[in-house]
């Protein structure tokens, strides 16, 4: 994937920049607002990362900008600020994504991850599989092997996010900020006890195990190789 | 027993010793007017009595007894006729209808002297001289006039006396009742700084007078706190956000270095330990700096109408099973219809910040309910468990920040200052009860505020 991060912070730049290339992405890096202009209108990447507070323009006139000349590559947004009403200006400013500084690698990787596999607007199916797992999103239902599984409708919005994002990891922040649209850190493992139930209603009795926990990052929903 | 306030006032106490303090005087000075009035008008009648007396004795000397008697038959007739008695030696009454009366000055009480005068005990002050030859001359004046001019007196004087009292009470009821205005309007905003509105000023009129000084000075005094108060915020939010800064780096670089430790070596085990105890610190900063943000009030732009049902099932719904993983239950009592305006994000978070506290410091098997009801100006609601509580006396020191009952145990007690930080940017109370047993912590949407 082609990155770009437009981040004054040399280290943080730095941190990003080294993580990842060593997953195998090629990065681009913009210490000011200026710089980034240039490279962000001049070159296609696959997802940029903006600082939210830069020297000279807050990241949010960046963003704007580039998304006034019709760029649609999706941002990330970085930020040292924790604050919801700072999420929301981000959000309507053209970001579509936040993340707060500091932040494990793995998280940032994720959002990365998601942002640019996102599917185009207006594609969005409404039956989704993955191996023998079946979700009609339309008619709420949900089968694995034929068989119907019922599920809680919180339960259903967690297995629904999990299988649109099949094959990526996704983190408890953002399964607390998709699924339940907490935009803050329970300090209880509500997380970890859902996916342990839809664990027990998807998985139990069945070969494989489609609901995999990734150590140190999150969760991951796919196919048995 | 209490009394109505506007009588309990200062300047109603001040006006009512005024006025009793002019009453006396007016009591005294018409008491004077009384008694000189009487006297003046005794002394005139005294003056006529012994003119009358002269001139009748002086016909008795030119005339003798028969021209005295003619004299007092004329006089009586009279348009200023006083009253009469000639006597002879022998103590027959030739003339005049007074009673007998001794030689000099007296008082004497008559019957009705005349057809229609039917009352009886009417005074008459009397001069008796006793002539040359025996006779005896009386003149007399009826005092009732005297009485009728000092009841008239004394009458108008105490209606003067009552008109004072009630002029006096009715300009201190008027003075007061100015006065508490003005007093309740600096209790008002004193009330309104307490409740977090530290925007509010008490209103000045211009007028200069000690009120209004009074007023400009607490202003002052108001506008310098607010300065100190803006000024630590400052330094300690700058202090919380430059420490993130370093402690975001110190993070990355602990990651960076666990990327390249051996998997499993004690190195690792380290790092990871190491990451977590940042992650601590830099949880306890974003709290912090939270409570600022939320205490600046600036979220009060972003109120929408909310649905408390709403929040509180979606609380329930993501808690209940972890809570019964603990071996607790979590269970709702929600009324439809609780709406009031407010923050979802915050709101959400004030009621799972209730529900976490109130699952962290019970034993397992505990009850946990979260409560909703509408009420006229707003909403209720609460948390309750039948847990081991609270003691009272440590009821109001729970949203204290940092304080925590159990030093013991883990995590920073930031959680319930921050519920007390949300319902306060919604103007709502926040109050800690005893579920007995148990805890209840309760949240009154009043609905003043927002």
């Amino acid at each position: 994937m082609k990155i770009l991060i437009i981040e004054d912070d040399a280290a943080t730049a730095a941190y990003v920049a080294n993580g990842l290339k060593q997953v195998g992405h090629r990065v681009d890096h913009a210490p000011d607002v200026r710089g980034g202009l240039v490279l962000a209108v001049g070159h296609t990447y696959d997802v940029m990362i903006v600082d939210r507070m830069l020297a000279g323009l807050d990241g949010l006139g960046i963003v704007k900008t580039i998304r006034g000349t019709g760029v649609k590559t999706p941002v990330l947004f970085l930020t040292a600020l924790g604050g919801i009403e700072e999420r929301v200006a981000g959000l309507e400013a053209g970001g579509d994504d936040y993340l707060v500084k500091p932040f494990a690698f793995s998280e940032l990787l994720a959002r990365i991850d998601a942002l640019a596999r996102r599917p185009p607007m207006a594609t969005v199916e409404t039956v989704l599989r993955v191996a023998d797992l079946e979700m009609d999103v339309v008619k709420r239902t949900v089968t694995r092997a034929r068989r119907r599984i019922d599920l809680q409708p919180r339960e259903f919005r967690l297995l629904e996010y999990l299988m649109r994002n099949a094959g990526r990891v996704v983190t408890r922040t953002m399964l607390l900020e998709n699924v339940w649209e907490f935009h803050f850190d329970p300090k209880t493992n509500i997380v970890e006890t859902h996916i342990s139930r839809l664990r027990a209603k998807v998985d139990r009795g069945q070969g494989a195990e489609l609901i995999q926990t990734v150590r140190g990052s999150g969760y991951m929903l796919r196919a048995p190789a | 027993m209490r009394l109505p306030r506007v009588l309990r006032t200062a300047s109603f106490r001040l006006a009512a010793t005024y006025t009793s303090l002019f009453a006396g005087s007016v009591a005294v000075l018409g008491a004077f007017v009384l008694w000189t009035t009487r006297s003046a008008l005794e002394q005139q009648m005294t003056s006529r009595i012994e003119a009358e007396a002269a001139l009748l004795e002086a016909e008795f000397r030119s005339g003798g007894a028969d021209r005295l008697v003619a004299a007092v038959h004329e006089r009586s007739r009279g348009a200023h006729a006083l009253d009469y008695r000639v006597q002879d030696p022998g103590g027959r009454q030739v003339a005049g209808d007074l009673p007998a009366a001794e030689s000099g000055w007296s008082e004497v009480s008559t019957t009705g002297r005349s057809a229609g005068e039917t009352d009886d005990g009417e005074r008459v002050r009397v001069l008796a001289r006793r002539l040359p030859d025996g006779t005896l001359l009386a003149v007399g004046e009826d005092t009732g006039r005297i009485e009728e001019a000092t009841e008239a007196i004394s009458f108008a004087l105490w209606w003067a006396l009552g008109l004072t009292l009630a002029l006096g009470i009715a300009g201190g009821l008027v003075l007061s009742s100015g006065f508490l205005r003005r007093v309740d309007g600096i209790a008002r905003t004193a009330d309104a700084i307490v409740d977090g509105d530290f925007e509010k000023r008490i209103p000045e009129r211009g007028t200069q007078d000690d009120l209004d000084r009074l007023a400009r000075t607490l202003n002052r005094m108001l506008d310098r706190i607010g300065e100190l108060m803006i000024g630590m915020r400052q330094v300690s939010n700058a202090a919380a956000h430059e420490l993130r800064t370093p402690l975001a780096r110190l993070r990355q670089q602990l990651e960076t270095a666990l990327a390249e430790s051996q998997p499993a070596s004690g190195v690792e085990l380290a790092l990871q330990r190491a990451i977590a105890e940042t992650d601590g610190i830099l949880d306890t900063f974003t709290a912090l700096l939270r409570i600022a943000q939320i205490e600046s009030g600036t979220r009060r732009a972003g109120f929408r109408l909310i649905d408390l049902g709403n929040v509180a099932d979606t609380i329930i719904e993501a808690f209940a099973a972890p809570v019964e993983d603990q071996g607790k239950t979590l269970r709702g009592s929600i009324a439809a219809g609780a709406r009031i305006r407010g923050d979802r994000d915050l709101l959400t978070q004030l009621l799972a910040n209730l529900v976490e506290n109130a699952s962290r410091h019970t034993p397992s098997g505990t009850h946990i309910e979260v409560g909703l009801v509408a009420t006229p100006t707003g909403a209720r609601l609460w948390v309750a468990d039948d847990g081991p509580g609270v003691p009272a006396e440590e009821h109001e020191r729970i949203f204290d920040r940092f304080h925590r009952l159990d030093r013991a145990r883990e995590g920073v007690g930031l959680g319930l200052s921050l519920v007390k930080a949300i319902a306060d940017l919604h103007g709502a109370e926040i109050r800690v009860e005893d579920n007995d047993p148990g805890l209840r912590v309760c949240v009154d949407f009043g609905g003043a505020h927002s």
